[in-house]
């Protein structure tokens, strides 16, 4: 990488610094880079006179722990106070002299400060933040305890000011973002979903309030306005993790750190314009340095000057500061104003870009511009695939038992792999298709073995089994597919006569154990987030539809290790510490070491029932090892050695409660109640003889409400069939919603639909013939006249649903349902 | 009369974490740490096994019956980062499909209302949802909400398919409202929506300060209002109530227990709510005519009785319908 831009102006070389952060000033004078023992002050203002040694001052700091991040005062006034993050403690000092005077340092962390930002807007207020979950606000004049604090669930990563409006800013958990305001309390204005993996950077927009930039793990890019958090506006991925991304001080740029997947030396810079539409395209790609590009900052130029200059920081400890000239700052639509300037379809904008020629990924060497840029972005989407293939290549773990490979090729996308085993050899050709592992699976071809025709299908099969597995989700299939290779010879190890075995050296046994043709878990060893899995439940009560409680618990004679004094752990992690202090034992693998063994091994369990002891038992280590050893034959129990003197762990029962009478609905009435549209009066004086039969009196006297309300004796008209019941009258109707109200407020679904259904409304005769016929059909249990084979009597509850079914399918004009349907509570029951 | 009308011994040989009755209540599932599935007809009162379902490499979590349309159909979830679906088919149990597309422990199930199809979600510790459905021919469909909560999704449960207003809402009666609600690592409780085929997140409520335990749809006989019921690591259960037309929810504490709250289960009815947790007991809450929550019992599991704290709940507003009945 000999190969350096002219643009690129001032290097500093900085080999013994170690630096993880630098700094550089709102004047635009000084830099500082701050190493593990030794800060170094970098003067920018004599760059020209090349790296004599001159323009750098180093000062030994004595410290254990690196300097995370550094930055300086963003306001003219307080230019040379700087504040360092190391640690859980933030220091501000006065650079004065080429020396860095403390002024305060700042205290109140528990665990690593990530970030830290001054307030553009007040020259005081500093906010840092930690995996510790807290993000301070702090006012340097009083460095005792901070004046805002806010905490989250997870760590927070990065916290950034808004550059426009004051008392707004960000912090980054993972993948999520909050917005903040310090005036509006301890909860966060705004929640952001916005990367599937951790965001690395965040930069608010230097001239819209509401937008920002971020930068993932998950190697996109977006763009975000906060008002809008489901979605983000504008999107880029760069198939790598992206380190950083800035907007630029000019046009509507951005400046990206792609962290390189191998060290191959892209550890380039990206200039992106962000079109109308939102969309980035590439401008500019600065090449020079040999490894990832650490920091990089704005300096500030004198006025006048159109050229604007990025100072960047790498781990090849080069300091290096780049000319952006006016016409790159136009490919970001930046309008300078300078009228004079060469038309950018000229033949060549810069001298400089002329060396860029011989630089391969995204120069820019001819500036037409629209079809370079599309052949740019293609070059970039195939370097990515060929890197994906080869990184999957470069990560394998070659170190299968009897497994080897003799040849990778990224290129030509193929391997070869020789597989010995079971008294075996196989040696097979993978080709990858272009598009894998995105949905295309490689494909196996056998070239020499000594398996038959039959295995040789066998494993062809598994093999493509495998890796549709895993292409399917767009995971890389290569290193299980040699996994399972191996176990498939080894598996006719197993079968074949030991006297084969001897021909053949056997490795020692994998790590993952698994039968031929089970899948392997894709997971590897220790890899789970057991902080994340919640503690497990020992105890709960659970509802079923037909109003019985199920329970079940920990017995009464078994009681928590820990005692009753805190309250029960929140992730299934923090197990791990009560095994380990109850049973002094060897065995103390943590749950996930255990489960993730396939198939699970008898020896190391621990379960969540070592959180639990036998009560009347003190807690002193003889006992912890008595407790050991009762546990023993409970676990010989498990893998079949009959130990029928001691007694298994106990776990406690199931028991079922009948809460009928709790919910309201009862089974008796549900067998007796009676439903018969012809006669409803009738009807209601056999419900309340029901009722009475219990000793419902509420219920008996609502029914003979109803028996009054249905009677035709309460409605004297000449032709009785042609009028509206008593129940339907202005007078009756209120009543009727009042009594239903009643019940819908104790939430008797019973009474409710029994009420609902005998006053449904009066259907003329013959469709009446025909709902009922209907009726029984659609399985409802109305009414206790027609019982269907499989009836179960506690219908009445659980299938609510289904008995209105009933009442829909008897297709009752709905002209005469609408009057009454706004009279009740339970009217969405009808429809 | 509240009573104990079985007791299962489950022959578990480890911790229970979650024990469900089918539909009918006649077959009662149990799951635990030793990696099984027991199921048991309970319906003649007496336990008689069924099956011992294996298949599970680690601890099962939680489980939950599909209703008995699609035939009997159990689902399951455990630590191994797998679901499995098992169906009953002649008197045998057998796995009806697995889906192992979640990169940590999970840690909830759910079956849809049953308007909807045979749908499921899963809530996992990667911190997304899967929705699985099947269009009955044996082929399973499902679509993943990532990054649903923030470290993990502990709890999914289904909105009741009758919405609140479909009344009104000629469009939502047509159609069975399709949400969930789900609740996670990041102390928020999210609503979740399918628009367009897609799952949107419709809500987020915030109320708890720690982790979310569980989450409860209450069920619908049609008053006009949804209900969540949440609890959480801070101990306390929120119950959640919206007007059904509008997006506003508004929250109230039922009550800050002692310990960790780990349950919480509606009555069919949707007004008595079972809340159990770490200190092992179980606590029933009602729900009375004025809209107060009251605790109405505890069952102490150790002494297997529900000792019966309420006055009048069998007969409210006894004295109301007397003056009614003048």
């Amino acid at each position: 990488m000999a190969l350096q831009w002219s643009s690129e102006t001032f290097v500093a070389e900085l080999k013994d610094l170690q630096a993880n952060a630098m700094a550089v000033d709102c004047l635009g004078t000084q830099a500082v880079l701050a190493g593990k023992k030794t800060l170094a002050y970098v003067n920018l203002e004599n760059s020209e006179e090349g790296d004599d040694g001159s323009n750098v001052t180093r000062v030994a700091r004595q410290s254990k722990w690196d300097v995370n991040c550094i930055q300086f005062n963003p306001h003219a006034s307080h230019a040379p106070l700087y504040v360092t993050a190391c640690n859980t403690r933030l220091d501000v000092c006065q650079l004065s002299d080429r020396n860095g005077n403390p002024v305060c340092t700042l205290k109140a962390h528990s665990r690593i400060i990530c970030d830290v930002d001054w307030s553009p807007f007040d020259v005081n207020v500093v906010a840092s933040c930690s995996v510790d979950s807290f993000t301070y606000l702090w006012d340097i004049r009083e460095p005792k305890k901070p004046v805002h604090s806010f905490q989250t669930v997870a760590g927070a990563y990065q916290v950034k000011w808004n550059k426009v409006t004051n008392n707004l800013f960000a912090t980054t958990h993972e993948g999520d973002i909050r917005i903040w305001d310090p005036r509006k309390g301890n909860s966060p204005q705004q929640y952001i979903a916005a990367h599937l993996s951790k965001i690395h950077g965040l930069d608010w927009s230097p001239d819209n309030q509401n937008q920002f930039v971020t930068a993932s793990q998950d190697g996109y890019v977006k763009l975000w306005d906060y008002t809008n958090p489901k979605k983000c506006f504008g999107s880029t991925d760069s198939g790598a993790p992206v380190r950083r991304a800035r907007y630029t001080p000019f046009g509507a740029g951005l400046v990206t750190v792609v962290v390189p997947q191998l060290k191959r030396g892209e550890n380039s810079l990206y200039l992106w314009k962000i079109t109308k539409q939102s969309d980035m395209s590439p401008v500019h790609t600065f090449v020079g340095h040999k490894d990832v590009v650490l920091e990089f900052q704005w300096r500030k130029q004198p006025e006048g000057s159109r050229d604007q200059q990025l100072v960047t920081w790498s781990r090849d400890q080069s300091l290096r500061i780049w000319r952006i000239d006016p016409n790159l700052q136009r490919l970001c639509g930046h309008d300078g104003g300078d009228s004079g300037e060469v038309d950018l379809t000229g033949t060549s904008y810069n001298s400089s870009e002329s060396t860029l020629k011989d630089l391969r990924d995204l120069s820019l060497s001819e500036p037409t511009m629209e079809d370079e840029m599309e052949i740019s972005v293609a070059t970039v989407t195939m370097a990515q695939q060929a890197r994906s293939l080869q990184q999957e290549f470069s990560q394998l773990n070659t170190d299968i038992p009897n497994i080897t490979l003799d040849q990778m090729d990224p290129v030509s996308r193929t391997c070869r792999v020789t597989g010995v085993g079971g008294g075996q050899k196989v040696i097979m050709e993978c080709l990858f298709p272009e598009a894998y592992p995105n949905n295309v699976s490689p494909s196996f071809q056998i070239l020499t073995t000594t398996l038959d025709a039959a295995m040789q299908s066998r494993l062809l099969k598994v093999l493509s089994d495998t890796s549709v597995k895993f292409v399917r989700r767009n995971n890389n299939c290569l290193e299980m597919c040699l996994r399972q290779l191996m176990s498939i010879l080894d598996s006719m190890d197993d079968r074949r006569s030991p006297e084969s075995e001897a021909s053949f050296t056997r490795a020692p046994p994998p790590i993952v154990q698994a039968t031929a043709f089970n899948i392997l878990p894709m997971y590897s060893l220790g890899n789970f987030q057991d902080s994340s899995v919640p503690f497990p439940r020992t105890s709960g009560a659970r509802f079923s539809s037909n109003g019985f409680l199920v329970a079940f618990g920990v017995p009464a004679e078994m009681k928590k290790v820990s005692g009753g004094a805190e309250i029960t752990p929140k992730a299934l992690s923090e197990l791990a510490a009560f095994t380990q202090t109850s049973w002094n034992n060897t065995r103390t693998n943590p749950f996930s070491l255990v489960f993730s063994r396939s198939p699970p091994t008898p020896s190391s369990d621990m379960s969540i029932s070592d959180f639990f002891e036998k009560k009347g038992r003190q807690r002193s280590s003889r006992h912890s090892h008595s407790h050991s050893l009762s546990r023993r034959p409970k676990r010989q129990e498990r893998y079949g050695e009959k130990l029928s003197s001691k007694k298994q762990l106990s776990v406690g029962k199931v028991k079922i409660y009948d809460v009928e009478v709790l919910v309201g609905v009862n089974k008796y009435l549900a067998q007796h109640y009676k439903m018969d549209l012809d006669d409803v009066e009738g009807t209601c004086r056999h419900n309340q003889s029901a009722a009475a039969a219990i000793g419902r009196k509420d219920l008996v006297q609502t029914w003979s409400i109803a028996a009054t309300m249905a009677s035709r004796k309460v409605l004297p008209s000449p032709v009785p069939q042609m009028e509206m019941p008593w129940a339907m009258t202005p007078c009756g109707r209120p009543l009727l919603k009042y009594i239903l109200d009643q019940h819908g407020a104790q939430f008797d679904v019973q009474t409710l639909a029994m009420l609902c259904c005998l006053f449904w409304t009066p259907d003329p005769p013959r469709p009446r013939a025909r709902s009922q016929a209907q009726v029984p059909r659609s399985g409802s249990k109305v009414s206790l006249e027609f019982t269907p084979p499989n009836y179960n009597p506690y219908h009445t509850v659980s299938s609510v649903t289904g008995l209105l079914k009933g009442l829909r399918t008897s297709k009752l004009p709905s002209r005469l349902i609408a009057p009454f349907l706004k009279c009740s509570p339970c009217y969405v029951l009808l429809c | 009369m509240v009573s104990v009308i079985s007791s299962v011994d489950t022959g578990h040989e480890d911790m229970i974490h979650d024990a469900q009755l089918d539909y009918y209540g006649t077959k009662l599932a149990t799951c635990s740490s030793d990696r099984s599935i027991k199921l048991f007809d309970v319906s003649s009162g007496q336990q008689v096994p069924i099956a011992d379902l294996r298949g599970h490499e680690g601890p099962v979590w939680q489980l939950c019956w599909a209703h008995p349309m699609y035939g009997s159909v159990l689902a399951s979830c455990g630590y191994d980062r797998k679901v499995i679906i098992w169906k009953e088919t002649n008197g045998s149990w057998d796995k009806l499909y697995e889906y192992s597309n979640h990169d940590s422990s999970v840690n909830s199930v759910c079956f849809a209302p049953h308007e909807l199809g045979l749908v499921l979600a899963c809530g996992s510790s990667d911190g997304s949802i899967s929705v699985i459905s099947t269009t009955g021919d044996g082929n399973w469909d499902a679509k993943k909400i990532n990054n649903a909560h923030t470290i993990g999704c502990n709890a999914v449960s289904w909105a009741p398919s009758t919405s609140p207003n479909a009344l009104f809402d000629q469009g939502a009666r047509q159609q069975p409202a399709k949400r969930f609600v789900s609740g996670g690592c990041d102390n928020l409780v999210k609503i979740w929506r399918e628009e367009d085929g897609q799952w949107v997140e419709d809500q987020k409520l915030e109320g708890h300060s720690d982790w979310v335990r569980d989450v409860a749809w209450a069920p619908s006989i049609g008053l006009p209002r949804n209900v969540i019921a949440t609890c959480s690591q801070d101990c306390r259960v929120i119950i959640w109530t919206n007007d059904g037309t509008s997006n506003h929810w508004t929250s109230r504490v039922l009550n800050k227990f002692s310990d960790v709250v780990w349950h919480v289960s509606w009555s069919v009815t949707g007004n008595i709510l079972a809340v159990s947790g770490g200190d092992n007991k179980v606590t029933l809450w009602k729900e009375s005519v004025e809209g107060q929550w009251t605790c109405i019992s505890d069952v102490n599991k150790g002494q297997g009785q529900i000792t019966d704290q309420r006055s009048s709940s069998v007969e409210p507003n006894y004295n109301t319908r007397r003056r009614l009945d003048l």
